[in-house]
């Protein structure tokens, strides 16, 4: 994977952990949500940051040919995504120094990092399988 | 849990690579029933715009003071290929969307989330500060 890539899609941020808030003061997770706001703030203002919102701590999973609908857990678990950015940035390495200025870093939460596809992946191969067929 | 949101609900797609193992006539078909789905749900204006997401990437976190990357993740079946945005009101009816889609019959399964303008960390803060007036008193 070249990071140097240019992506004019842009790019998308996922937070993962929403247990964050154990262990925490009422003053502590307080700044935490102040120094997120302030930041995505700064981003927006800057032309970067597009749209992004958290996402309720509760949910469904739909999977199986059968249609069913489970509950997943999504409260107080390290790989829970808990909310998304989406970034106007051109390179991996723009979006990625974004990340690092996550303020929920130092507590655990992780943010994955990923280029916005402009067409689907998989039409993107079968486009290429088609070409190949036709040599 | 509530049924009501004005904000809307996200559907994130977990799978693997799947569709590698398709053939190309079983793919332009999935491909087919798919951009059909999500024209109908624009149409309705039920869907806002979504995007696949590119496989590579990087999810980082601090260790220790120090920043690391771990993945990748596109083997893992928990991996998220895509995103749709649904302008919906209820959980009943983005669950039911999810449940009419294409992919569900391929081993995808479609994460179904309440999208909200208020953090739950800013909540939880609240709650706590709450709860001390009231210990104080």
């Amino acid at each position: 994977m070249s990071t140097q890539n240019q992506n004019q899609n842009g790019y998308m941020l996922l937070f993962r952990g929403t247990d964050l808030r154990k262990g925490l003061s009422p003053e502590e997770l307080q700044k935490v949500t102040d120094n997120w706001m302030a930041w995505f703030k700064r981003l927006t203002e800057e032309g970067k940051a597009v749209a992004g919102n958290p996402l309720e701590r509760e949910g469904k999973i739909v999977s199986g040919k059968d249609r069913v609908v489970s509950d997943g857990p999504f409260a107080e678990s390290k790989e829970a995504i808990g909310g998304y950015f989406l970034l106007d940035v051109a390179t991996m390495d723009e979006a990625l120094a974004i990340a690092r200025e996550c303020p929920g870093l130092p507590y655990g939460i992780r943010v994955e990092v990923r280029p916005v596809a402009g067409e689907c992946p998989i039409a993107a191969d079968a486009r290429k399988e088609a070409q190949f067929a036709q040599v | 849990m509530s049924t009501q949101n004005q904000n809307g609900y996200m559907l994130l797609y977990r799978s693997d690579e799947w569709y590698k193992a398709l053939s190309h006539e079983e793919l332009q078909k999935v491909i087919s029933q798919n951009n059909a789905w999500i024209e109908r749900l624009t149409a309705q204006g039920k869907a806002k715009p979504g995007h696949a997401l590119g496989r590579e990437g990087a999810p980082v976190s601090v260790k220790n003071g120090r920043f690391i990357s771990d993945g990748p993740f596109a083997e893992s079946k928990e991996a998220i290929g895509g995103y749709l945005l649904l302008d919906v009101e209820t959980f009943e009816e983005a669950i039911a969307i999810a449940q009419s889609s294409p992919s569900l019959a391929y081993g995808t399964s479609i994460e179904v989330r309440p999208v909200t303008e208020e953090c739950p960390l800013d909540v939880r803060a609240r709650e706590l500060a709450q709860e001390e007036q009231l210990a104080n008193v």
